[in-house]
């Protein structure tokens, strides 16, 4: 059932702030509403004592995006559909528009937005990974302060995040990426579209002379949150370009996402796959670098 | 709360509780029961009308969040009693068995009739891929949106 409630259309971030004052937990912010109002449906606990929804249709300085001094700056309110077609995002961060298009269905695309795909901390929300290889930061604000966090350290653990009642997070900051960098993104679904996934993976490599000098990985869905796997990197690290190195790469993830989520039912299907993602991952991101 | 939007190119106003889903709104206080509801849940698209020229799922969003919105629903398609080219083509293809996915597919269609006037076949696949249909098998209604899209260029 969808609780009696009231629902604000602030204009401003600054009028969000102000209304987010002094709240208890009873006031929530709403922007797509995709996972809320189900939420609501099924009674989830997640949402439980609502009075109050800000919603964020209105505030178009979440929506923007821009690139200033090397740094990308997405509002935390922009839809899917809008990051899939956003020219800037193309150019620069491919493995998010990429990890964009398999979310959900165009109506889903059209209303769920980034901000709410990590806020909610979902182990499956398929755009995390790509914004953790991209080292992604993002602006938290509320009445009285402002802060810059990493994505990472924002993440707590399912369904947690550092965000406190009072805030906001305003914008998703990216570093431009290297024009060396080449990646990729991947999820496996239990079907083609509209799919909650199972595994997802983002890696960005820089070679040189046959060499890995830079490998980022994270993991979503198989790991409990979106994870960056940096002893993973550290371990691909000058290691030279080929099969058998591939192979090691990809056995040490396999091990690595194992001590990360313990070892669960599906970990005996779960694992080798995501050893054979990476494997396939790393061979054609190789060939493209060539 | 007292919201103002436009339905089916129409100034309406009305006084509702907040919590009232889109969905609801459009059933039982417009009386418009072409939207249909099948999972509640944002699962199924039979809910699928067209909020700011954009397909949206009437069960994922709240009355309150509708202020100044441009919605359109299965009963806007029809101009001057003529069915629109969609909804014809529905008909004549075999598009519906039911009927139950119709209002939502035919909404879903029109959104990307609006984005791109030469979809091709992968393209409407994917406009589609959020509406279920338990009769067709999709082949019939994929004819229909792309015999439509040929038409509406030809008369435009
Ligand atoms: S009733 Fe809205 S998507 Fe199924
Ligand atoms: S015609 Fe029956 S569900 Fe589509």
């Amino acid at each position: 059932m969808i609780p009696v409630l009231e629902i604000f259309q602030p204009k401003s971030v600054d009028e969000i702030c102000r209304l987010l004052k002094s709240n208890n937990g009873d006031t929530r912010i709403i922007a797509g509403g995709t996972d809320i109002i189900p939420g609501f449906h099924i009674d989830s606990p997640r949402f439980a004592g609502i009075k109050r929804l800000l919603d964020l249709q209105l505030v178009d300085e979440l929506k923007t995006v821009s690139i200033n001094h090397q740094i990308i700056s997405i509002g935390a309110a922009i839809t899917f559909s809008d990051i899939i077609t956003n020219p800037v995002l193309n150019s620069y961060l491919p493995l998010l528009v990429k990890s964009s298009k398999t979310i959900g269905s165009t109506q889903i695309r059209n209303r769920a937005t980034l901000g709410g795909n990590f806020i909610n901390n979902a182990p499956c929300a398929d755009s995390v990974a790509p914004l953790l290889v991209y080292d992604a930061e993002i602006k938290i604000k509320s009445f009285t302060s402002e802060k810059i966090m990493k994505l990472q350290d924002f993440l707590v653990k399912p369904y947690a995040t550092r965000l406190n009642p009072d805030e906001i997070v305003t914008k998703i900051m990216v570093p431009v990426p290297s024009t060396d960098f080449v990646g990729d993104f991947y999820k496996l679904g239990r079907r083609r579209a509209v799919s909650i996934s199972r595994i997802s993976l983002a890696m960005l490599m820089m070679n040189e002379d046959k060499i890995i000098k830079e490998m980022r990985i994270a993991s979503g869905a198989v790991t409990p949150i979106g994870t960056r796997l940096y002893d993973v990197e550290e371990f691909a690290k000058g290691k030279v370009c080929n099969e058998e190195a591939f192979k090691e790469i990809a056995i040490k993830l396999g091990e690595r996402i194992l001590a990360v989520s313990g070892l669960r039912w599906s970990s005996e299907y779960k694992i080798p796959v995501v050893q054979q993602v990476c494997y396939q991952l790393i061979k054609g991101i190789e060939r493209r670098s060539l | 709360m007292k919201i103002n939007f436009t339905l089916n190119s129409q100034n309406v106003s009305i006084e509702i509780e907040p919590n009232l889903r889109l969905l609801d709104l459009l059933r039982d206080r417009f009386n418009l029961t072409g939207t249909k509801e099948g999972c509640s849940i944002g699962e199924c698209g039979a809910c699928t009308v067209i909020m700011n020229s954009k397909a949206v799922n009437s069960c994922l969003i709240l009355a309150g969040q509708c202020n100044g919105a441009e919605i359109i629903t299965i009963e806007g398609m029809e101009s001057d009693g003529k069915l629109h080219p969609l909804q014809e083509n529905f008909l004549k293809s075999g598009a519906i068995q039911c009927g139950f996915c119709t209002p939502g597919m035919i909404m879903s269609a029109y959104a990307l009739l609006i984005e791109k006037k030469n979809p091709t076949d992968e393209e409407i696949k994917e406009a589609i891929a959020g509406n279920l249909c338990r009769c067709t098998g999709y082949k019939q209604i994929i004819d229909a949106v792309s015999q439509s899209a040929k038409e509406i260029k030809i008369n435009t």
